[in-house]
């Protein structure tokens, strides 16, 4: 769209600034990532051209280093992060995977191999159909609602002068805090019977209670999981405003363009993927990080509203010690957010200007 | 330099003679979930025992609550490093009781040699902890529910103390927040389906489960959706409905409203003694859980709290230092200490005895409720205890359930038969798991 513009800083100059954007392209982007403008509809011809155009063929030496001969420093280099996948993802996957057959006490000394029933019986169990439901609202509403929030407060900092690093600074405040404590605070202030915040609901004449009120619950939770997470997106989306070029927004203000339509027509289009990465990453965020605020604010509760998916794997294996159901739930849910991201991928990222 | 070299020196020196002594000393390991009060209490006891004598050395770990202890415990087991002894709860029982993963307690006291007076223990301790008249852990921190009531706010509403029955207990409670004596009659519990629904049925000769509530075997099935305790779900709805009862919530306990004075009554156990000693600002008394007033006599309640498993794969010597321990545990004299220091029950008839006799109850009336009620009447089928496999699952299959119920999602009847429907399906599968095991440990056993 502003491709066209003559001041457009190029793309190399650009992803030192935008640190955010510049990540998002080397991990999402297709390989080679750049430039899929937005007028490059079909992507494959869009990609082609992209690679040809790639900066390693431009200017060589200045992504891709030079490790001398031999595959020996390069493997040596690998090795931490190889060794991380391989103790925290790929083995405890593949004991998920051979878990999830079995039906074992917790001890291990009593196992039988059951097929696919571990399986069959969340698919046949309502409260596991509940629970994906109750996922995909929740998992869809803080994203929303996070991003949303996130880009108000982004633009909002960005447009104050005076005492930008003092807001900046609170902003960012609750992601310091660990997620039960957060979890705990949020339960406190609008626990109904001592609750502050929900005095004032209850003076304002809404009968709050999330211990009586499944939707009240689930809002709750989608709150505090929300507050906890607005920082991460705002610290994204405040870098990635910085990378807007002040001349576009000039040239827009000399043009006529108030404040908030510079912000939809300029900077939002352009923080494109800065927001679809934060859309995916508030997904997996909301897929799996969020048990311990769900633990701390309602335990799945009130008559399981609140027990997404990853709590329920949480609950089942660690609780009720019932191995191979948490097993089979932790690879369906693996399952679902591969689905999702691939999806998001699928239908987004064509739609998402990458080029400045 | 020198300084160095003589400080190092020196530095072996204690060593080459402390070695001996500490060598001589075998040291084994107990995890248990006692934070807080209960657990500085938890340590003296170790520390007595530790001074008591020259051989052992009991090392107390705290592992977190209940949940992470077991949690704990499986995983060392399965990397082939258990502790000797944990501390797990009374839900885990058959879980424990069927790992292949321990030791039977009084097998293990009879090979080293310890006389224990298993008949003395407190009936419904000794038939919760035992299989087959064998007891597979050791009693250690035993509990019950019991009525804590405000004193002050029945005063006040005209009441002597709380009515022995549900029906004029009710009445009281509305008769309290219609005087604008207190706002909220009382607090449901954390564990409400532990005091207000297992214990109400074993107090009321309710059948929870089918086989001597599971006693009598693992093809045992739950029941409770045919017993009063629809009726109790249905009281509880009614009160929470009328703001009699009120649900304290997360992030808040239920007992801080108790002992703030903000509600009147509050079942929960007598091991809470401690904290509500601590920390309440109020005149409170504690009774005998209520009963149907078409029930007479009521039973007694059942247990809760936790006992210490001996677990296998440790050598001789490491056993002899577990026996030493849990006989020391057993003693009249530690069961005293522990039951005024905390409030658990003391566990045996000779130690209930002892502090009787030393007067302790005159000044401290209310620890007595709880080992009166345990030790309440004879026990029927319904009343020795609970042994249902997978005990964790199916309770927080009915606990949704009957929050379905407080939510208005279902009604009474209809959440109790979702919720014994989910619980046999559970129990099938616990049933599954172990099927052939019942005669196994039987044969072990004898």
């Amino acid at each position: 769209m502003n491709a066209g513009s003559p001041i457009v800083l190029s793309e190399a100059s650009a992803a030192p600034v935008a640190q955010p954007s510049g990540l998002t392209r080397t991990q999402h982007a297709p390989p080679g990532g750049a430039v899929v403008g937005r007028g490059a509809m079909p992507p494959r011809p869009g990609r082609a051209q992209t690679t040809k155009r790639g900066r390693p063929d431009r200017e060589p030496g200045l992504k891709r280093a030079n490790f001398g001969h031999g595959p020996g420093l390069p493997t040596l280099l690998l090795l931490p992060q190889f060794l991380i996948l391989v103790f925290f993802f790929f083995i405890p996957s593949l004991r998920a995977l051979m878990q999830s057959v079995l039906l074992s006490d917790p001890f291990g000394n009593n196992v039988q191999f059951v097929w696919f029933d571990n399986f069959k019986a969340l698919f046949a169990n309502g409260e596991y159909r509940q629970s994906i439901v109750t996922t995909l609202w929740f998992t869809v509403a803080q994203n929303v609602i996070t991003l949303a929030v996130g880009v108000v407060l982004a633009f909002a900092t960005d447009r104050v002068v005076r005492a930008r690093s003092v807001y900046r600074t609170v902003i960012l405040l609750p992601y310091a805090i660990a997620p039960a404590i957060a979890g705990i605070l949020w339960a406190f202030l609008f626990n109904p019977v001592v609750g502050p915040l929900a005095h004032m609901l209850h003076a304002l004449g809404i009968g709050w209670d999330p211990n009586r009120n499944p939707s009240d619950a689930l809002w709750l939770v989608i709150m505090a999981a929300s507050w906890k997470h607005i920082c991460y997106n705002y610290i994204f989306l405040a870098v990635g405003l910085l990378a807007v070029p002040a001349s576009l927004m000039e040239a827009a203000a000399v043009d006529g363009a108030g404040p908030i339509r510079r912000f939809f027509l300029i900077a939002l289009p352009m923080l494109g993927p800065t927001v679809f990465f934060l859309a995916v990453m508030n997904f997996i965020y909301g897929f799996f990080e969020t048990f311990a605020i769900i633990d701390a604010v309602t335990h799945g509760g009130p008559a399981g509203a609140t027990n997404i998916l990853v709590y329920k794997v949480y609950v089942d294996g660690f609780v009720n010690l019932d191995l191979g159901s948490s097993a089979a739930q932790s690879v369906l849910l693996m399952s679902f957010a591969l689905i999702c991201t691939l999806l998001q991928f699928r239908y987004f990222d064509h739609k998402v200007n990458y080029g400045v | 330099m020198n300084r160095k070299t003589a400080f190092i020196a020196a530095l072996f020196g204690v060593l080459a003679f402390a070695a001996p002594a500490q060598a001589a000393r075998v040291e084994v390991q107990w995890w248990h979930a006692m934070s807080g009060v209960l657990g500085d209490r938890l340590n003296e006891l170790v520390e007595k025992f530790n001074a008591s004598q020259d051989k052992y050395t009991v090392v107390a770990v705290a592992k977190g609550n209940y949940d992470e202890v077991t949690n704990g415990v499986i995983a060392a087991y399965r990397a082939k490093r258990p502790p000797e002894m944990v501390q797990i709860a009374e839900r885990g029982y058959m879980t424990m009781l069927l790992s292949g993963a321990i030791v039977p307690v009084q097998e293990l006291m009879d090979q080293k040699g310890y006389k224990i007076d298993w008949p003395d223990f407190i009936k419904p301790v000794a038939s919760f902890w035992s299989y087959k008249g064998r007891m597979s852990a050791m009693p250690f921190n035993s509990s019950t529910p019991i009525f804590w009531y405000n004193k002050e706010h029945f005063r006040k509403a005209g009441f002597d103390k709380p009515a022995d029955t549900w029906q004029e207990l009710e009445a009281q409670l509305y008769a309290i927040k219609a005087k604008g004596v207190s706002e909220c009659g009382s607090v449901l519990p954390g564990d409400f389906y532990w005091s207000l629904l297992e214990n109400y049925s074993a107090i009321n000769n309710q059948p929870y489960g089918t086989l001597a509530n599971g006693f009598d075997g693992l093809g045992t099935e739950f029941v409770y959706n045919k017993t009063k305790v629809v009726s109790q779900v249905a009281r509880l709805k009614k009160w929470l409905d009328d703001g009699v009862l009120q649900i304290a919530g997360q992030g808040f306990s239920p007992e801080q409203l108790f002992t703030s004075g903000r509600c009147s009554t509050f079942v929960n156990s007598t091991a809470s003694h401690g904290n509500i000693e601590r920390n309440a600002k109020i005149e409170w008394g504690a009774t005998f859980l209520p009963h149907e007033n078409d029930v007479n006599p009521p039973l007694n309640s059942t247990i809760g709290g936790g006992a210490i498993w001996v677990l296998k794969g440790h050598t001789p010597e490491r056993y002899d230092a577990v026996a030493a321990f849990l006989d020391f545990v057993a003693q009249p004299e530690t069961q005293v200490w522990w039951h005024g220091a905390t409030g658990y029950v003391p566990a045996t008839n000779k130690a209930y005895g002892l502090a009787r006799e030393r007067g302790y109850y005159k000044d401290h009336p209310t620890r007595e409720i709880a080992v009166l009620q345990l030790s309440r009447g004879t026990p029927s089928e319904n009343s020795r205890g609970f042994r249902f496999g997978n005990f964790v699952q199916t309770m927080l299959a009915q606990r949704t359930e009957v929050e379905a119920v407080f939510t208005g999602q279902k009604q009474p009847q209809q959440a109790m038969d979702d919720a014994v429907k989910r619980g046999n399906e559970i129990l099938r599968q616990f049933e599954k798991l172990n099927a052939g095991k019942d005669t196994e440990a039987d044969g072990k056993s004898k």
